[in-house]
């Protein structure tokens, strides 16, 4: 054992009770032998008196009453379980069916176009997305421009 | 804490989750004021301690039905009131203090002077608490925790171990940090006089 055997850890942990029985041995018999590891055990047993000896703040009202209150509006927390049930499954029943349903259409529709020929395919309307005149660019006359009915 | 008291909480516990709120009723009483004095250390302002108090046992009563018999029901509860805290120590950036010069260095081989006369002793008793109080305000919050976990709630390395979730070896080596913070604090105080 050297000079500064046991270090702080160990008392401190000496003095908590939470060294196994025979660490506890060895450092109860360097103690008896160690002043200054004595003194270091003595300051830290002051410092937990200290701590005993901290003004006790209490809170002052009954904080159960105040809770009691704010709970009054929140559900309980047995009612969550409770809706675990078969009645809490429900929105998840009619999603699960839902999302099968869709599969199953989207499934039938990919296989009929795969395999049904081009007959089957649905036909895309091309969409006019573009003027057919140019941003600032003049008309010619104004049927060029303007549709009759626009006109109307 | 006694094992028959532990029992006795959790079988309260097991209650209010089922919806008993007579039950969570009892387990406010019980904590109030330990939850409250634990969060007033941490943070040092009473009324947002008071509020955080009323915000822990919401949060618990809402966790309940996460709760699971095999924890301690008052390990947990502090798991919640020490987060709550944290939270707003971090939106008030406390969280990092300037650490006490804490004399432990790696190897935990500690200041020579731990062993020469201790000045501490000089401090009168109502000197030591106050500049046991100032401490605590001073120290980093994770030394500040863990010794107001120890020596004012009595939890075990077990339970301060699940109650910050870290392990049994950093408890360890933490716990003596800060004792020993606290202590170096002393020193300099009476150094002063």
């Amino acid at each position: 054992m050297t000079e500064h055997e046991p270090d702080m850890i160990a008392l401190s942990i000496y003095l908590d009770g939470e060294l196994g029985i025979a660490e506890r041995h060895r450092v109860a018999a360097h103690l008896a032998a160690c002043p200054q590891c004595a003194s270091r055990l003595a300051a830290l047993q002051a410092l937990t008196a200290d701590f005993g000896r901290l003004p006790e703040e209490n809170l002052g009202f009954d904080l159960a009453g105040v809770i009691e209150g704010r709970l009054a509006a929140a559900p309980r927390p047995h009612d969550k379980q409770g809706a675990a049930g078969w009645w809490g499954l429900l929105p998840v029943s009619i999603g699960a069916a839902a999302s099968i349903a869709i599969s199953l259409t989207i499934g039938f529709g990919m296989g009929s176009a795969l395999f049904g020929g081009a007959a089957a395919m649905p036909r895309v309307t091309a969409m006019s997305v573009f003027d057919t005149l140019p941003p600032g660019g003049l008309c010619l006359g104004p049927e060029s421009c303007y549709s009759k009915g626009a006109r109307k | 804490m006694t094992r028959r008291m532990d029992d006795e909480e959790n079988e309260l516990a097991v209650r209010a989750q089922a919806g008993d709120r007579q039950a969570f009723t009892l387990l406010v009483r019980r904590y109030q004021d330990r939850v409250f004095r634990f969060i007033l250390r941490m943070n040092g302002a009473r009324d947002e301690a008071m509020d955080l108090t009323q915000e822990t046992f919401i949060k618990a009563f809402l966790a309940l039905p996460g709760w699971r018999p095999d924890a301690r029901f008052g390990t947990w509860l502090f798991q919640i009131a020490r987060n709550a805290t944290l939270d707003v120590l971090r939106r008030r950036q406390c969280v990092e203090f300037v650490p006490l010069d804490a004399c432990l260095p790696e190897g935990g081989a500690c200041d020579p002077r731990d062993g020469a006369p201790l000045p501490e002793e000089q401090l009168a008793g109502r000197q030591r608490i106050a500049l046991l109080e100032r401490a605590l305000r001073e120290l980093p919050v994770e030394q500040r925790e863990i010794l107001l976990l120890r020596e004012l709630e009595g939890m075990s390395y077990t339970e301060i171990a699940a109650t910050l979730d870290i392990n049994e070896g950093t408890v360890k080596s933490r716990l003596a940090r800060a004792r020993v913070a606290v202590l170096a604090h002393y020193r300099h105080h009476a150094g002063e006089k």
